[in-house]
């Protein structure tokens, strides 16, 4: 196991590194100026060059690409081209906020997809499978948008219970904090527990037509015991992949989430890097998320290797 | 010279009437465009509370030189202050200027309020008022009224706490410029101490700068020394960045922010009908148009250019694009109460297909197939291009219309690759001589449509550098005539613009000028 970590971490650096260059590039080949973006519409020609000059961004692409690198690997991703505060610092409090979300949205989603998922697959077509697939179906269905503009509309201002407010930390007032967290993560947690639910049906349902479990069956064990001892645990890897997945995709990915409830993440910040041309937070974003995605990977495979000893982990 | 409370009394201003130093004043019946004020206060403005401020978008930053939207403004703009700014009358009036204007043809002189200190306490002296204006003159800060500084020659303290600018010719405009939001008066000290101000703010506004916890608020706090006796009345403001719509708008309706700016149009109606709101908005200074790349065939012939300029129905275009929450441009850009409107013009383009397909015949194009870009980034500029597409249709012109995300549009625009794109932004300031930017061969957006007309800029140059507003009155009706004639762009509608608020927000006056500078009057009636 920890052969098989250490590995895994050396070649992090690898395919950090081809992100890092990959995403560098591809950004100063995406048309629009940063420093028209910094001056607005009115700007001259000559202002253009004096603040592409002052940005540093007039100098060749490698020199540009050598000294970010150099500062990224001693931790430093520079400021801001638009706002001249610290990517770094601006990262560390944003990230935060996105992993409670998606943490807090993927549990959500596990605990209302595992079980339906389940029931659904143990009551193949029989109305009750119908009726979850349908309902999977629909929550497949809806953009995000879609659930949180509803939620917002309901909630926020029919009904009057989670209004729309000014984000707070937790450690700044905790009921506050969490009934902000309630609506992003419902609108998230939908989306996720359809895939989930489909997923876990379709996995469990593989997992019942094997010798063993009609085995454990004609041994006499019940249902219960053969659903739980013998068929959730080996149907469950499939669903611990797509949730590594999910994670690294919402990491940079819920943009519309975090605008309709405020909700100050990542992809916010990503989104406003890519909108402005802002170089080095986009570069700096990015290459966290890659560093997360590949974390997460590494978790998800040491997980298959806890749940099912067959895997061993080389 | 004047002397506060101003209006721009000089003897060209009396004879263009109603014009008044504001530049923008009363709309017309005919144009449409709409002014709506809330209620104005019948008690004594109440002092205390903070106000929460819905923001459209999260500033990039506080640079007070350069221009970062109009959300940055209306943050920039209380905690800064500008030598002149606008009353609720959108009249120019002195701000630190306790009295401005032209003691000759070529000396402007600003008479710099005593008493007034920044933030930090120290006082306001004339040495930051002239570091203020070099520093916008300075090539390295890249500032958005940088170029209307090019007639200068020199800045210099004079006299009695006064500063003297002497210009190569006189500008007619130049009073707009200082009470430009871009043009905020800095503590020499505070910018040399090595702060960065796109990160701070320290100025001598209505409000000190506290805390900004970037996508979350940006908080503000009452400055009590604040040079205008009893200003603020409230003790803060909190801006919470909402950039999406219906989230603001939502969070405005239930009662958790007290104010919100830019209500999309797909919203007016609903706060409009809201007992509990105050909508305040224009329908003057935000337009939109199809521009040309001059050099690119079909469009360098002018019946061609003709051909769009009839070729829409603009009323049509108000209600496919803002569901009417608009105003279309059917003569001049310059509006009603402007100096230099030119009512004659006003029907000029109402939208005649059938002059625009024999245009199209007279150039050899009937019909044309041609290629637009827009954006797809901001809907108060897509919406206009798909109307415009949709109208031009009906004259034989079938534009191929392609969006393309803001910066990308930008550089494409700049690059000259489409002979015709669609646009829309803002009246720059309340005189006619914002047309430059867009008409006279310099003019950056001018540059832009690779448009150059000799004739053009002669008659700009006489507006600018001419003092008689009269004469100058006449010259920019002029200036539209001769656009209606070579058309260097067309120009399409108007959108309404404006802010909303919960009934308790009063004192609050929006400004077609769009400068947010009532907010320093705003008091909450609970």
């Amino acid at each position: 196991m920890i052969q098989f970590i250490t590995r895994r971490m050396i070649t992090l650096v690898g395919q950090v590194l081809l992100v890092a260059t990959i995403v560098f590039l591809m950004l100063r080949l995406v048309p629009g100026d940063p420093a028209r973006s910094v001056l607005g519409e009115t700007a001259s020609e000559e202002q253009i060059a004096t603040m592409r000059h002052k940005l540093g961004i007039d100098r060749p692409v490698w020199e540009q690409y050598v000294d970010w690198l150099g500062n990224a690997v001693r931790g430093d991703l520079g400021t801001s081209i638009i706002s001249g505060r610290d990517i770094s610092s601006d990262i560390a409090s944003r990230f935060g906020n996105s992993a409670e979300l998606i943490v807090i949205s993927v549990v959500l989603s596990l605990i209302i997809a595992i079980p339906l998922g389940t029931i659904a697959a143990l009551k193949r077509n029989q109305f009750i499978d119908v009726a979850l697939s349908s309902i999977a179906m629909l929550g497949l269905s809806l953009p995000g948008f879609v659930v949180g503009t509803v939620l917002v509309l309901l909630f926020g201002l029919k009904w009057r219970i989670l209004p729309q407010s000014r984000f707070v930390e937790f450690g700044d007032d905790p009921m506050a904090h969490i009934k902000l967290l309630i609506l992003p993560s419902i609108t998230l947690a939908i989306g996720n527990a359809a895939v989930i639910l489909r997923m876990m049906r379709s996995s469990m349902l593989e997992v019942l037509r094997q010798d063993y479990v009609r085995t454990a069956r004609a041994k006499g064990l019940n249902e219960a015991r053969v659903v739980r001892a013998h068929t959730l645990r080996n149907a469950i890897n499939p669903v611990v992949s797509l949730v590594g997945l999910e994670v690294a995709t919402l990491l940079g990915g819920m943009v519309i989430v975090e605008q309709i409830f405020n909700w100050p993440g990542l992809s916010t910040l990503l989104m406003s890097g890519v909108i402005s041309r802002d170089y080095p937070v986009v570069q700096g974003v990015v290459l966290v998320i890659a560093i997360v995605t590949i974390i997460v990977n590494v978790i998800v495979d040491i997980t298959y290797a806890l749940l099912d000893p067959r895997i061993r982990l080389t | 010279m004047t002397s506060t409370p101003f209006k721009l009394t000089r003897r060209g201003f009396t004879a263009v009437g109603a014009l008044a130093a504001g530049g923008i004043l009363v709309p017309s019946a005919s144009a449409r465009p709409r002014i709506t004020f809330p209620r104005l206060a019948q008690d004594t403005p109440k002092a205390g509370g903070t106000m929460i401020y819905g923001l459209s978008t999260d500033p990039s930053n506080f640079e007070p030189h350069v221009s970062t939207g109009a959300a940055s403004t209306s943050v920039k703009l209380m905690c800064y202050s500008t030598l002149l700014t606008y009353n609720a009358d959108n009249e120019l009036i002195g701000d630190l200027a306790e009295e401005f204007g032209w003691i000759d043809d070529t000396t402007y002189q600003l008479k710099i309020r005593e008493g007034v200190t920044f933030h930090d306490g120290s006082s306001l002296t004339v040495d930051d008022v002239i570091f203020s204006l070099e520093r916008i003159r300075n090539p390295d800060t890249a500032a958005t009224n940088a170029s209307y500084f090019n007639e200068v020659t020199d800045i210099k303290a004079g006299d009695g706490n006064t500063v003297n600018l002497t210009f190569n010719r006189p500008f007619a405009a130049f009073s707009f410029i200082l009470a430009n939001t871009n043009s905020y008066i800095l503590s020499q000290a505070w910018i040399e101490s090595g702060v960065d101000p796109k990160v701070e703010m320290m100025g001598t506004g209505p409000f000190i700068f506290k805390e900004r916890v970037p996508g979350v608020s940006i908080t503000l706090e009452k400055n009590p020394n604040y040079f205008l006796e009893g200003l603020p009345y409230l003790d803060g403001i909190t801006y919470q960045p909402m950039p999406d719509d219906t989230t603001r708008m939502t969070a405005l309706r239930s009662g958790s922010v007290d104010f919100a700016d830019y209500v999309p149009y797909t919203q007016m109606d609903i706060i409009t009908n809201d007992p509990n709101l105050t909508f305040a908005s224009d329908s003057i200074s935000g337009f939109g148009w199809v521009g040309f790349n001059h050099e690119m065939d079909p469009v360098s012939d002018v019946n061609v250019r003709l051909a769009f300029a009839h070729g829409m129905n603009r009323e049509t275009m108000v209600t496919t694009a803002f569901a009417g929450h608009g105003a279309p441009i059917t003569g001049g850009l310059i509006p009603e109460g402007m100096l230099g409107y030119a009512p004659d013009l006003e029907g000029t383009f109402a939208g005649d297909y059938e002059k625009a397909k024999s245009l199209l015949d007279t150039a050899g194009h009937n019909p044309l197939d041609i290629d637009m870009v827009s954006t797809s980034t901001y809907s108060v500029i897509q919406r206009p291009a798909e109307a415009a597409q949709a109208e031009l249709e009906n004259a034989g012109i079938n534009a191929k219309l392609e969006l393309q995300e803001w910066l990308t549009f930008r550089q494409t625009v700049l690059d000259g690759t489409f002979p015709t794109h669609s646009w829309g932004t803002a009246i720059d300031y309340g005189d006619p001589d914002f047309l430059w930017n867009y008409m006279h061969s310099t003019g950056n957006m001018a540059k832009q449509f690779r448009f150059n007309n000799p004739d053009m800029d002669a008659l700009l140059e006489q507006g600018r550098f001419e003092t008689d507003e009269a004469l100058r009155d006449e010259i920019y009706q002029e200036v539209q005539v001769k656009a209606a004639e070579v058309v260097p762009w067309v120009y399409s509608i108007r959108r309404t613009q404006g802010e909303a608020m919960q009934n308790f927000v009063m004192g609050y006056t929006h400004l077609p000028s769009w400068n947010p500078i009532t907010m320093r009057e705003i008091w909450l009636d609970k």
